[in-house]
């Protein structure tokens, strides 16, 4: 837990607080149920505490039934463990932050549900946090950049985004399955996961060592959106004729990694331009991927500009995140009643205006 | 190669895929685009992105400049370095001049945009980035300029996706003005394109409330006539 303790300059200029601001954050969108807990003084960021369990199937995807279900046994375990190791009592939070959407529907419920409970019990004030946003916040504290051209790409997310009058701009995204989404179902369907993620490497980054080969499959860019499913469709089709030939199927993974990174480094390079921003900012669960980063730095050298990746700790779902963001939202008043708080399992980053942005 | 750089060669611009240069080409005025080869792209990969969008490019400009449309002559290709020289057009890209000419001159280039797609949609082409900065004003020609991203499709996304773009870049330049405009544009489109042209236009629609700050209950009304009709 490296970042545990470390402290960040807090980018935004708020009223100064006179006390420590001490704010607990919920993540459960997903197959991560998550607590963490922030600590806000002197315009300084603290992280406390990141705890969470993590729900893993043995066989196919993520089932919303199943993840709800490891949620429901393991947040009681989760919340302890946070609060143990922020060394605080409930009573020494200051609001409670939960991520009440886009996610799964029963997996949003467990989360919000906590949150209501400690709202109302404990007279603590609640926030309601986008998910998407938390994961772009935390980037840009960990990162110091500002206003950089953001590349979110997780499990079910892939945008290319810019800040502008107080909101997040999406500039291109994916018009059908997200990047994560992608090299999951490729996975699955060739046969080499569940695990997905063994050690910090995916499948497919593991099934792509067992070749040196390329193959050349569809690339779908259109301006500055992607689209993903006809390399699907089509890396499946080898993929199936290889029946067991190791090296094949890696030539297959290989060239679907390389294919769809390419088009994602190819819309940010565009973003690049067209915004004129200085820098790049790499966020989500699959911005831990070491092979994208290094097509990242490359071009963030090319042209110049910062690159940040976002270390794994905190690029894939955590409840740090909700945390932090939800610390944004109190310093900037937005808090709400306990039973005005509703999960949104459709909901855009790009729907609201955020009153820390540029 | 070598004969083309180096004597009166000035840059252009400089983009995130190639870098375009004003050249003297055997003496004539020309514009060369040379695609950059990126390094985070394995070489094979790289050397196939950049022959073949160079080779569909060169393609379909001579495709279209040979069915009588109003785009610049290919005279080189070199696939293997992803070079393209074409015509030089002396001209003022329409996103900068627009918004200035009074009513009746800037229908009249709705007019002819909405003809250009028609024509060209008619060929199974598509631009990809159909917008004014790509239209160039010679006089009271209209050409259109940059098909690095464009290609050949029979599917009426890839036309609606053309007059999409072209619309609400028409939006931005002259708000006040824009039905009228758009209007014109559609009403060309109509009378040359080949195909039904009411199912690109009510596609172009769909594809309008796709975006992103639309309000749920507009997006509902316009899908719902896709499903009854």
């Amino acid at each position: 837990m490296s970042l545990l303790n470390k402290e960040y300059e807090l980018y935004v200029s708020v009223k100064p607080v006179g006390r420590e601001i001490r704010v607990l954050g919920i993540e459960s969108t997903s197959h991560t149920f998550g607590v963490g807990i922030v600590e806000y003084s002197g315009g300084r960021v603290k992280f406390l505490a990141n705890a969470y369990s993590q729900y893993k199937p043995t066989s196919g995807g993520i089932h919303p039934r199943e993840s709800f279900l490891h949620h429901v046994n393991n947040a009681p375990s989760v919340l302890r463990k946070a609060l143990e190791l922020a060394k605080l009592g409930i009573k020494g939070v200051d609001a409670i932050a939960v991520a009440v959407g886009p996610g799964l529907g029963p997996c949003l419920r467990v989360g919000a549900s906590l949150a209501r409970f400690l709202s109302a019990y404990y007279g603590k004030p609640i926030v309601a946090v986008n998910h998407a946003v938390a994961h772009i916040e935390i980037g840009k504290l960990v990162s110091g950049f500002a206003d950089p051209v953001i590349v979110y790409v997780s499990g079910g997310n892939t945008m290319i985004l810019v800040q502008k009058n107080k909101k997040y701009r999406v500039m291109g995204e994916t018009l059908d399955i997200p990047l994560g989404n992608l090299l999951d179902t490729f996975a699955r369907e060739a046969g080499i996961a569940p695990p997905y993620v063994v050690e910090g490497k995916h499948a497919v980054d593991i099934c792509a060592e067992w070749s040196h080969e390329y193959i050349a499959l569809p690339y779908t860019v259109k301006g500055c959106d992607l689209s993903f499913s006809g390399l699907l469709t089509a890396a499946l089709k080898i993929a199936r004729e290889t029946r067991g030939d190791k090296e094949k199927l890696g030539a297959v993974c290989r060239s679907l990694r390389e294919t769809a990174f390419n088009m994602l480094v190819e819309v940010t390079e565009r973003t690049l331009m067209l915004t004129s921003k200085n820098s790049i900012l790499l966020v989500g669960g699959v911005a831990s991927n070491t092979e994208l980063r290094r097509k990242f730095e490359y071009i963030a050298e090319h042209y110049g500009v910062g690159f940040y990746g976002t270390p794994p700790e905190i690029a894939g779902d955590n409840g740090l995140m909700i945390a932090y963001t939800g610390l944004l939202h109190y310093l900037y008043g937005l808090i709400k009643e306990p039973n005005s708080v509703f999960i949104k399992q459709r909901y855009r980053l790009d729907e609201e205006e955020y009153p820390w942005l540029p | 190669m070598a004969t083309i750089e180096g004597r009166n060669t000035i840059l252009l611009s400089r983009g995130a895929e190639a870098e375009v240069y004003l050249v003297d080409f055997f003496g004539l005025r020309a514009v060369m685009k040379r695609r950059i080869s990126k390094k985070y792209r394995a070489k094979l990969f790289d050397e196939v992105f950049i022959r073949n969008r160079t080779r569909v490019e060169a393609r379909i400009l001579s495709e279209l400049y040979e069915a009588g449309l109003s785009v610049p002559s290919v005279l080189f290709v070199d696939e293997e370095n992803g070079v393209l020289i074409v015509e030089y057009i002396e001209g003022v890209r329409a996103s900068e001049s627009f918004e200035k000419f009074d009513l009746g001159k800037a229908t009249s280039i709705s007019r002819r945009i909405g003809g250009f797609a028609a024509r060209m949609h008619s060929l199974g082409i598509y631009h990809g980035d159909y917008t004014l900065a790509n239209v160039l004003l010679r006089e009271s020609e209209v050409y259109v300029i940059d098909f690095g991203l464009s290609g050949y499709s029979s599917d009426v996304e890839e036309y609606a996706i053309d007059l999409h773009l072209m619309a609400r870049s028409i939006k931005a330049s002259r708000p006040l003005d824009a039905e009228v405009l758009i209007k014109a544009m559609l009403d060309e489109y109509g009378s040359h394109y080949r195909g039904d042209y009411r199912e690109v236009i009510n596609r172009m629609k769909e594809i309008s409330v796709r975006g992103r700050y639309i309000d749920r209950e507009v997006r509902k009304s316009i899908m719902r006539e896709r499903y009854i009709a």
